[in-house]
């Protein structure tokens, strides 16, 4: 099987029913998608496939090959980012959402916040300018479960996503 | 080897300079366990420049940088990475930039030990000590070099001047190897580790121009970026995947191990140790379907123990013997309180519940292990005790403490389950690569993590309060009824049958608490008649499981203090109503505490508190129109003191809580970092929002019942109320004071508070639950 993550087409030979997770993981070497619940229920594994939020330890690999669409991670966020803006891909410079990330500190242990990241990106590439409301159904009830996050860094996370609308607002030269 | 070619005594501390070096250079600090001994010893150490020389606690190199090391470990809470920073180059006088390398928790590289908890109540005591010890040596190298006495020097950003003369830090130690030991008590595996002793200068707090200061944490720019190594990261050559098979109930023993199908999981192995039973295998997903097939297949005695969650406290009133555990006496126990509530007016007497928490971290617990043939074991992990966690398993082991070295990363937060070393899966980690003669890596499934994991014990509290003619309180009594909440056995040994450390149980020396501590301080002063009492019992269903299991309790972010602490804020908010007094002033009147009247005054402002007694002239405990509320409560922990308001709306008619709005108000004393403060106060007050709304772990006769998200639900971002933190900074007090788990406990009485101010109804039993708060409203 062949899929394509971050930019690079990937050959895999982990058996197909295989979760994505465990081929990011333990094949590919891709470490952010963290392993949470297994069960799609917490989001600390999410990562886009396409332009859609997935939870990774509960889709086959097969099923990702067989889609035909790119999975991004967190560490494929730099270079999303450039892409979208049209600049070069090697050495991008931070994506807007983990800019943001380290502006306001969202942060405490950080290990939910792969997903966090990965959820805010795919709502903020459908709508850039969205509401708290917004935001909180976004993290809430837009995936499979909730993002969930025991240290309990939702105020954060809130600010964060503010603060990466003014940065894309900034970047787009809008006012 | 070249000689020492001076010595001399600063402080009680002994500074050596040996060979001059052709390059480098560096001033580095070591621990001296036998203070009047280990000189002689140091100076027959070779080379004090290794990087890997565990005993190095901070290292001025001659390129103007600076290295520390600490026991303790990350937990994300920006204590290690940016407050520890500040507060080292403060005492150090040195840029903060100056300190660009850190070595935190390995057991083999770091100095000091002891566990991850209290980083700025005590820890920091330690680390201001080393630091003031190693400037004063460095003031000693710059007088030598100026030949005027250290008190006719200035420090200013790592540069020494006096006599018309100045010098960099690197430039003093540039081209010498110079040792400073410094004098130091206990053993890096005692619990809370080594004690730096002696008293060098310290900078008075009126002179910080870094600590006070909101530095962003250099360590979230590298989570955030991908960069770090989590300890579910971590991959050893020849690794393996584990997965354990854990029983049934907390009392069942092993009848029959499950067969593995080889023809369907190539090079799997069951691995059977007494009633420990786990499967190895190359890929990690072979391993989670072989587990699977494997505990299907395996048989078990069947085992009741427990009294299921229901019936939890009915059994803890009626079925426990508290006489057989010696009673705790509170240490603001005054007067005569029985025959003082006798003549009082009015008397409150009411019983209060906190049930079984889970610390429920995001990532289950995990562990490499990598057992070696000639008996040494390294393990890879996070634990917040890893000196701790060394010990148990050369207890497991049946070896010495040098044969275990214990690797730490950064981790899924777990809020105090390892503050004694063990979060789960380390020791089973070790059995399993000792087995498979491997290095092995265990990732628990959510639901072990729910069901086997250590858990904070329920606490059951009676309290009388008693009022005079004017509404004041004049008698003050609580009880406390509760299992102990530390149990640091490693549960891969229960289970295989092989030494661990003690049982908790009353006498145990260190942690392990048998009795139940009075641990939530009084702070209500002026009140002349006080009891407090704790009574401890065994863990629930431990002498009746034949593992010794049942429901093992650990401590939990604000241990036993949060227990303590939410009925009596509550029944305060219940005595101010009695008394017919504005619930936040009732506080005020009753302690004689200048900061907790401080900071209450300020939380009404913040927090746009509205005086009135309780319940609110809108108050409704029926029907479907949404009653509002507010509460407060007030806590004193970590020389630090928190108040904290709730506004909550109430629909009656179902029992929902939505909670509005929480401010806290903080005075910790020194406020070491606000950026990194603020938003620990936050996150912990919505992990008290999280436990206040939702938390009990349900259980029956012989398990935890709940195994996942679903069954032990926590807060959700739609949930997540507006937050207003004020922090009071006051350097005057000398304290660093202690941030992040304290919100936690606020939480859950403020928000109970605010309830009872909604309905007039009290709710005296956590979580505040629809079918909880509903069977409240028509009680």
């Amino acid at each position: 099987m062949t899929i394509t993550v971050n930019g690079q087409k990937r050959q895999v030979a982990s058996a197909p029913e295989t979760p994505l997770l465990y081929v990011l993981r333990n094949e590919l070497g891709i470490m952010s998608p963290k392993f949470g619940c297994g069960l799609a229920q917490c989001g600390a594994c999410s990562v886009l496939l396409g332009d859609a939020e997935i939870r990774s330890c509960v889709t086959p690999v097969s099923a990702v090959a067989s889609a035909n669409k790119e999975v991004t991670t967190v560490e494929g966020l730099p270079a999303r980012w450039a892409r979208q803006q049209g600049t070069a891909a090697e050495g991008a410079a931070l994506h807007p959402v983990q800019e943001a990330w380290i502006a306001q500190q969202v942060p405490q242990c950080g290990y939910c916040q792969y997903g966090m990241m990965i959820k805010a990106t795919e709502l903020l590439e459908q709508n850039p300018t969205p509401s708290d409301d917004d935001i909180r159904a976004a993290f809430t009830t837009s995936g499979p479960s909730a993002h969930l996050c025991r240290c309990g860094s939702y105020a954060a996370i809130l600010e964060g996503v503010r603060h990466a609308v003014t940065l894309l607002a900034k970047k787009d030269g809008s006012p | 080897m070249s000689d020492v070619d001076f010595r001399t005594t600063i402080h009680g501390a002994q500074l050596s300079r040996r060979r001059f070096l052709a390059s480098g250079g560096a001033l580095a600090i070591y621990a001296s366990l036998a203070p009047h001994e280990a000189f002689a010893q140091a100076a027959d150490v070779t080379t004090s420049l290794d990087p890997t020389r565990s005993l190095s606690w901070i290292e001025i190199r001659s390129d103007n940088t600076v290295q520390f090391r600490t026991g303790k470990c990350d937990f994300g809470q920006s204590s290690i990475y940016i407050a520890y920073p500040q507060i080292i180059a403060e005492e150090l006088g040195v840029p903060l930039e100056a300190i660009r390398s850190i070595i935190s928790g390995d057991t083999d590289r770091t100095p000091d030990g002891g566990g991850t908890f209290g980083l700025l109540r005590v820890n920091v005591v330690n680390l201001r000590k080393v630091a003031a010890y190693t400037r004063e040596a460095i003031l000693e190298l710059a007088g030598r070099r100026f030949g005027v006495p250290r008190d006719q020097l200035t420090v200013s950003a790592g540069v020494v001047t006096g006599a018309g003369k100045s010098l960099t830090y690197g430039e003093l130690v540039q081209g010498q190897d110079l040792k400073l030991v410094i004098p130091v008590r206990g053993n890096a595996t005692d619990f809370a580790g080594l004690t730096v002793e002696g008293n060098p200068p310290l900078k008075p707090p009126s002179a910080y121009e870094i600590v006070g200061k909101p530095f962003k944490n250099p360590n979230i720019t590298a989570k955030v970026k991908g960069e770090t190594l989590w300890a579910s990261d971590v991959k050893l050559p020849g690794m393996w995947h584990g997965r354990v098979i854990h029983p049934p109930t907390l009392g069942s023993t092993l009848v029959k191990a499950g067969r593995l199908d080889s023809t369907k999981f190539r090079d799997s192995r069951v691995i059977v140790q007494g009633n420990f039973v786990g499967v190895v295998a190359p890929d990690e997903w072979d391993v989670i379907r072989a587990a699977r097939d494997v505990a299907a297949a395996t048989e078990w005695t069947s085992w009741k123990g427990l009294p299921g969650h229901d019936r939890l406290f009915e059994h803890l009133r009626e079925k426990v013997d508290w006489t057989a555990v010696p009673v705790v006496n509170g240490s603001a126990n005054k007067g005569n309180p029985v025959a003082s509530l006798g003549g009082a007016a009015k008397t409150l007497s009411a019983s209060y519940q906190v049930p079984y928490l889970k610390h429920a971290p995001i990532g289950p617990a995990v562990a490499v292990a990598d057992a070696r043939a000639d008996g040494s074991v390294t393990v890879h992990t996070n634990t917040q005790n890893p000196q701790f966690l060394r010990k148990a398993l050369a207890i497991m082991l049946d070896t010495s403490v040098e044969k275990v070295v214990i690797r730490t990363y950064a981790g899924s937060g777990h809020y105090g389950r390892s503050n004694g070393g063990t979060a789960g899966a380390e020791d089973q980690a070790v059995l399993l690569s000792k087995a498979a003669g491997r290095p092995v890596r265990v990732q628990w499934m959510r639901a072990e993590d729910v069901q086997w994991s250590t858990q904070s014990s329920a606490l059951a509290s009676d309290i009388r309060i008693g009022l005079d003619q004017n509404g004041r309180i004049i008698s003050y009594q609580s009880d406390h009824f509760g299992p102990p909440m530390q149990d640091d056995r490693l549960l891969g040994a229960l289970l295989a049958g092989l030494p661990t450390m003690g049982v908790p149980a009353p006498g145990m020396p260190g942690p392990h608490q048998g009795e139940l501590l009075v641990r939530d301080p009084w702070v209500y002063h002026t009140v002349a008649n006080v009891a407090e009492f704790g009574h401890g019992t065994p863990q629930i269903g431990q002498h009746e499981s034949p593992l010794t299991a049942g429901l093992r309790d650990h401590s939990m972010r604000t241990p036993i203090q949060f227990q303590q602490n939410f009925p009596r804020e509550v029944a305060m908010t219940e005595a101010a109503a009695l008394a017919g007094t504005d619930a936040l002033q009732f506080r005020i009147d009753h302690t004689g505490e200048p900061r907790i009247k401080d900071i209450l005054s300020r939380l009404r402002d913040a927090s746009e508190w509205q005086t009135r007694p309780s319940p609110s002239p809108d108050a409704s405990s029926s029907g479907d129109r949404i009653a509002r509320g507010r509460g407060v409560s007030v806590i004193f922990r970590d020389n630090g003191f928190w108040a904290c308001a709730a506004h909550v709306a109430v629909t009656p008619a179902t029992g929902a809580v939505k909670v509005d709005r929480m401010t806290l108000v903080v005075d910790p004393g020194i406020v070491v970092n606000p950026l990194q403060l603020k938003r620990q106060v936050e996150a912990g007050c919505l992990m008290g929002v999280s436990i206040a709304l939702h938390e009990e772990v349900r259980f029956d006769e012989g398990a935890v019942t709940a195994s996942d998200w679903i069954g032990y639900p926590i807060l959700k971002m739609a949930e997540a109320p507006e937050i207003r933190v004020v922090l009071v900074h006051r350097p005057e007090t000398g304290v660093h004071g202690q941030g992040s788990e304290t919100s936690n406990a606020l939480a859950a009485s403020a928000i109970a508070s605010a309830v009872f101010d909604a309905t007039g109804k009290p709710v005296r039993r956590l979580p505040l639950r629809p079918d909880i708060v509903k069977r409240a409203m028509s009680a």
